[in-house]
């Protein structure tokens, strides 16, 4: 009988008895009774309403229904009775829940198929590798090139694109606007079709003509720049004082190149222009195979255009999705096993919980069985009580999973995930979370109903036994569970611990330059303009000039490729007089001679270029302390020389000065700063006047007196007096904001304040989780411990039997988390970067865990020192 | 049911296994709420058999669960809404078991009872 129909049973069954009443009452009036008389009567001689209703219930059936009702609202009595115990139960599971499956769906958005495209799963970029499979670069074409790849036969389609920053010139400053040009076939290769209007077309891009002035607008721009303005298409956009007709916007989850418009690109037969090529490969293609082609089609290509290749490299395709699982994939996983970690230590928190409640409730549950409970019906009740509790803490799990969700995803490092992913509540997972809860829930919450299904009443309800000795029964399982937890908790403190340590390493690291009050304003240089070697040094002087002369700018400089914390272009190079080693690699600086003075890095010998030095593109170099005693450990670095044979120009867009693939003479050693990020180690450094080569591209270098991005609206003003069409690049930072972008910044800081969130959530579970046992056994030993200290016994004797009932499992819990955490050590080791288990870290861990664990036991066991023989004796 | 059964039985005044008989041949001559049929079983008896609401109501329902007699609303001639029962076919196929049953028992007991010659 389901719930409504019991309901209208109900209320017919009153309405029934209700009539019976009147008609009985009505007649006694009819005899000339008074009518409350009669109402009286009537009631009287009907005897007990509720009874008798209970009794017709009876025949209905399905009486369960109604009991569950019953339990229902005992349980939550009960539960109200002792909330801390419901709250603590109920919040291990929610924060279990909730971990688990918010790192789950973040691993799943990211790592499993996040794009939106045609069998993503068979489009690959191509790179090309070192003899060591190290990824070097992805691999450029020129227009000719492009054509032929094409025509391979691992290739199913393919398209081409190009990115270049615009500006629109619409607003009072010119506005920065990433641009993505895309060969005409694009779109039909990505198979995503447009949220409005319509994607670029072959027709866009006419053949032996120039494309036309169309574009798709990315969904983010359109939000941004135009509210999202539903009647945009036919409508036009200035980008760079060229008008262009808006044709459609793409979906939100269309962000391929992080493109705010996407226009049409014209593939040119220039050996000079490269494009970024796009593929998809034929199903059912072994990578082996492909690479193969792949490998004899781009070493022709080398042979044709020698400049854009290395002389030695491997070719291969990887997919989409390949180099992201490889950069935060571990870290994922590691974080997710944190996270399994803390469910197993919330489940194991509330089995601990039911099984010292069910123990301390045996008694009332005697007392129940004796007075007639059937057993069934005792398992029915802690059954209701336990899912109760499993159920909120589910629910209150999933609720708070959607939030951490957001959460982490905010503090997922920027470029280490596809932004098309879609990062979302996994369901199959929140699923298995919850079951896991609600099961945890009914073993643990029947195991005392099973035990006592079949009590020895008269035993248990001898309350004196009771109180005097507590059983031995139990007390295994819940050693075993704490120690469990211990070591569980431990080795999440661990992993925790180490991880924070590398973090703090890497913080503290000796940056060998000064990035406070430091920024760096790139400047993208348009199409077509300063495209002499003149003009453009010219033009970058210019806005050089300008910038230095502000106010509260302290000094400026150019740094065209060189902002720390990683820069420079990595390049082979050459001594004069040296044998070349084979991997004699560096990092190549084009910067102004301001730029030392700006980063405080020191010179160290010899001297800096002078103005008019680099105003004529003189070929003299600066190398660091790094390349200085790697290459000349007999300090006769400066007066040598050191040549850069990849250093070529490709006018109109590079700009070199003649020569610049000759020799360079060193003329001074600067100190060593970092140039290959935050981890490792420093590479050697070559710096040249920024003279030398100028791509379409620069960035100054600023030092203000002042927080440096309150003057960045001064700064663009300063440089569109230049130009009035030049933007500065979007996402300005200062070099502090450098350093927190860099990936191992942001996957250290994701991880030690991730694995620090998780390890403190369960040294808290821990924590509670072996006071509730340690209260539970004063509370069952009152009794022994009054007679202890009837016979003589202090405080202290019983603070120390307190102390040592939890010693084992505490001590053991410790062991087997010190086992494990150096078990799982290489494990740890591989994942969290720059880490490594060390003794410091394990004995803080351990500290802390005892120190934890024995303020859990202290407050139970002062309670039970303190107890009065005389009223623990009489109590019950 | 087995044991809850038993409790309501227990409190019949009237014989055991004899109230379902008397509500059936209550509602042969028509449909009754559960106050009527008490009170016509009060009437018929002349007064002497009173049937306690604590089985009267289990009964009823008990029976029409069975399918024997079938209930539904109605506006009672003191125009108030009252539930009705009235006898199906089945029921009245199960009034003659009963009846015939009936009639057997009382036979034999009176064979019993009658003395001795």
């Amino acid at each position: 009988m389901n719930f409504w129909r019991r309901k209208k049973c109900e209320e017919e069954l009153e309405a029934e008895v209700q009539s019976h009443l009147q008609m009985a009452a009505r007649e006694g009036v009819d005899r000339g009774a008074e009518p409350r008389e009669a109402e009286q009567a009537a009631r009287r001689e009907f005897g007990n309403v509720g009874l008798v209703k209970e009794f017709t219930r009876d025949v209905w059936g399905g009486r369960w229904l109604g009991d569950i009702t019953v339990d229902a609202r005992y349980g939550i009595r009960m539960l109200l009775k002792n909330p801390g115990f419901a709250i603590v139960a109920i919040l291990s599971l929610a924060l279990g829940i909730s971990a688990t499956t918010a790192m789950f769906s973040v691993i799943y958005g990211v790592m499993v198929n996040p794009y939106p495209y045609a069998n993503s799963d068979r489009m690959v970029h191509l790179v090309a590798n070192d003899a060591h499979g190290n990824r070097r670069f992805f691999i450029n074409l020129t227009g000719p090139q492009l054509q032929q790849l094409r025509q391979a036969t691992s290739v199913e389609s393919s398209a081409a694109m190009d990115e270049w920053a615009l500006t629109t010139t619409e607003g009072d400053l010119p506005e920065n606007v990433e641009a993505v040009y895309l060969t005409s076939n694009a779109f039909v290769h990505f198979g995503v079709p447009t949220l409005l209007g319509r994607g670029l077309l072959p027709s866009d891009a006419p053949e032996g003509q120039d494309p036309e002035n169309v574009a798709v607008l990315g969904y983010q721009f359109w939000q941004r720049h135009y509210g999202g303005d539903p009647d945009i298409v036919g409508k036009n956009i200035q980008l760079v004082h060229k008008s262009y007709l808006i044709v459609g916007v793409v979906r939100p989850r269309f962000t391929w190149g992080d493109g705010e418009v996407y226009l049409p690109l014209k593939l040119t037969a220039d050996p000079v222009r490269t494009y970024f090529p796009m593929i998809r490969l034929k199903p059912g293609v072994t990578r082996a195979v492909v690479n193969a082609e792949f490998q004899s089609l781009v070493e022709q290509f080398a042979k044709e255009t020698p400049t854009h290749f290395p002389e030695h490299f491997r070719v291969a395709v990887e997919g989409l999705n390949d180099h992201f699982v490889t950069d935060i994939g571990g870290t994922l996983s590691l974080l997710l096993g944190a996270v399994a970690l803390l469910l197993l230590i919330g489940c194991g928190n509330v089995s601990i919980l039911l099984l010292a409640r069910g123990t301390a409730r045996q008694h009332e549950l005697a007392v129940r069985s004796a007075i007639g409970a059937e057993g069934s019906r005792l398992v029915r009740q802690l059954l209701t009580e336990a899912l109760m509790l499993s159920f909120t803490g589910a629910l209150l799990g999933v609720a708070l999973a959607n939030s951490l969700v957001k959460l982490i995803v905010n503090w997922l490092p920027q470029f280490s995930f596809p932004h098309e992913a879609t990062i979302s509540i996994n369901l199959p997972v929140l699923l298995f979370s919850v079951g896991l809860a609600l099961l945890t829930g009914i073993v643990f919450g029947i195991s005392p109903a099973l035990q006592s299904a079949r009590p020895d009443v008269a035993q248990v309800m001898q309350a004196n036994t009771r109180k005097i000795t507590a059983g031995v029964h139990g007390r295994r399982t819940h050693t075993i569970l704490i120690a469990g937890q211990i070591a569980l908790t431990l080795l999440l403190l661990a992993g925790a611990g180490v991880a924070m340590r590398g973090f703090v390493r890497m913080m503290n690291v000796n940056l060998g330059y000064d990035p406070h009050n430091v920024m760096s304003v790139g400047i993208p240089v348009h199409d077509n303009t300063y495209t002499t070697w003149e003009a453009r040094r010219a033009y970058f002087h210019q806005l050089l000039q300008k910038v230095g002369a502000m106010p509260d700018v302290v000094s400026a400089g150019i740094s065209t490729n060189a902002t720390p914390p990683n820069n420079g272009w990595q390049q082979r190079f050459e001594i004069s007089g040296k044998p070349m080693a084979e991997q004699q690699l560096g990092r190549f600086n084009v910067i102004s001679p301001e730029y030392f003075a700006v980063l405080r890095v020191p010179l160290l010998q010899g001297r800096i270029w002078d103005e008019s030095e680099v105003m004529r593109g003189a070929k003299l170099a600066l190398i660091n302390q790094t390349l200085a005693r790697q290459y000349f450990p007999n300090g006769d670095a400066v007066g040598s020389e050191i040549r850069v044979p990849g250093l070529k120009g490709e006018p109109p867009f590079n700009l070199a000065v003649a020569g610049s693939d000759g020799w360079f003479q060193v003329i001074g050693i600067v100190g060593d700063a970092r140039d290959d990020g935050m981890r490792n180690p420093i590479k050697p450094s070559v710096f040249v006047p920024y003279t030398i080569m100028m791509p379409q591209y620069t960035q100054i270098l600023v030092r203000t007196n002042v927080p440096p991005l309150t003057i960045l609206r001064a700064v663009r003003e300063q440089i569109r007096s230049v130009d009035p069409d030049q933007q500065a690049a979007r996402n300005v930072r200062d070099l502090d904001g450098w350093i927190t972008t860099q990936p191992e910044w942001e996957q250290g800081h994701l991880v030690a304040s991730l694995f620090a969130g998780f390890a403190i959530l369960a040294l808290a579970l821990a924590a509670t989780g072996l006071y509730s046992v340690i209260s539970y056994a004063v509370g069952q030993r009152t009794g022994e411990f009054g007679i202890r200290m009837a016979l003589g016994a202090g405080r202290r004797d019983v603070l120390l039997m307190v102390f040592r009932s939890a010693a084992i499992s505490v001590g053991g819990g410790v062991l087997t988390g010190v086992v494990l955490t150096i078990t799982l050590n290489r494990v740890l080791a591989r994942w969290i970067q720059d880490s490594s288990l060390d003794a410091l870290v394990l004995a803080g861990v351990i500290l802390l865990m005892v120190a934890t664990a024995s303020l859990s036991c202290f407050i139970p066991a002062r309670r039970a020192s303190s107890i009065d023989p005389v009223v623990a004796l009489r109590y019950e | 049911m087995g044991e809850k059964s038993e409790r309501y039985q227990n409190r019949i005044e009237i014989l055991q296994g004899t109230l379902d008989l008397l509500i059936l041949q209550t509602l042969q001559w028509g449909s009754r709420h559960g106050y009527g049929i008490s009170v016509a079983i009060r009437n018929r008896s002349g007064e002497l058999l009173q049937v306690d609401t604590g089985s009267l109501y289990p009964a009823l329902h008990r029976l029409e669960n069975q399918k024997w007699i079938k209930a539904e609303w109605r506006i009672s001639e003191n125009k108030q809404r009252a539930k009705y029962y009235r006898l199906t076919a089945t029921g009245k196929k199960q009034l003659t078991r009963e009846r015939s049953k009936w009639s057997q028992l009382s036979d034999a007991i009176a064979g019993v009872l009658q003395p001795e010659e």
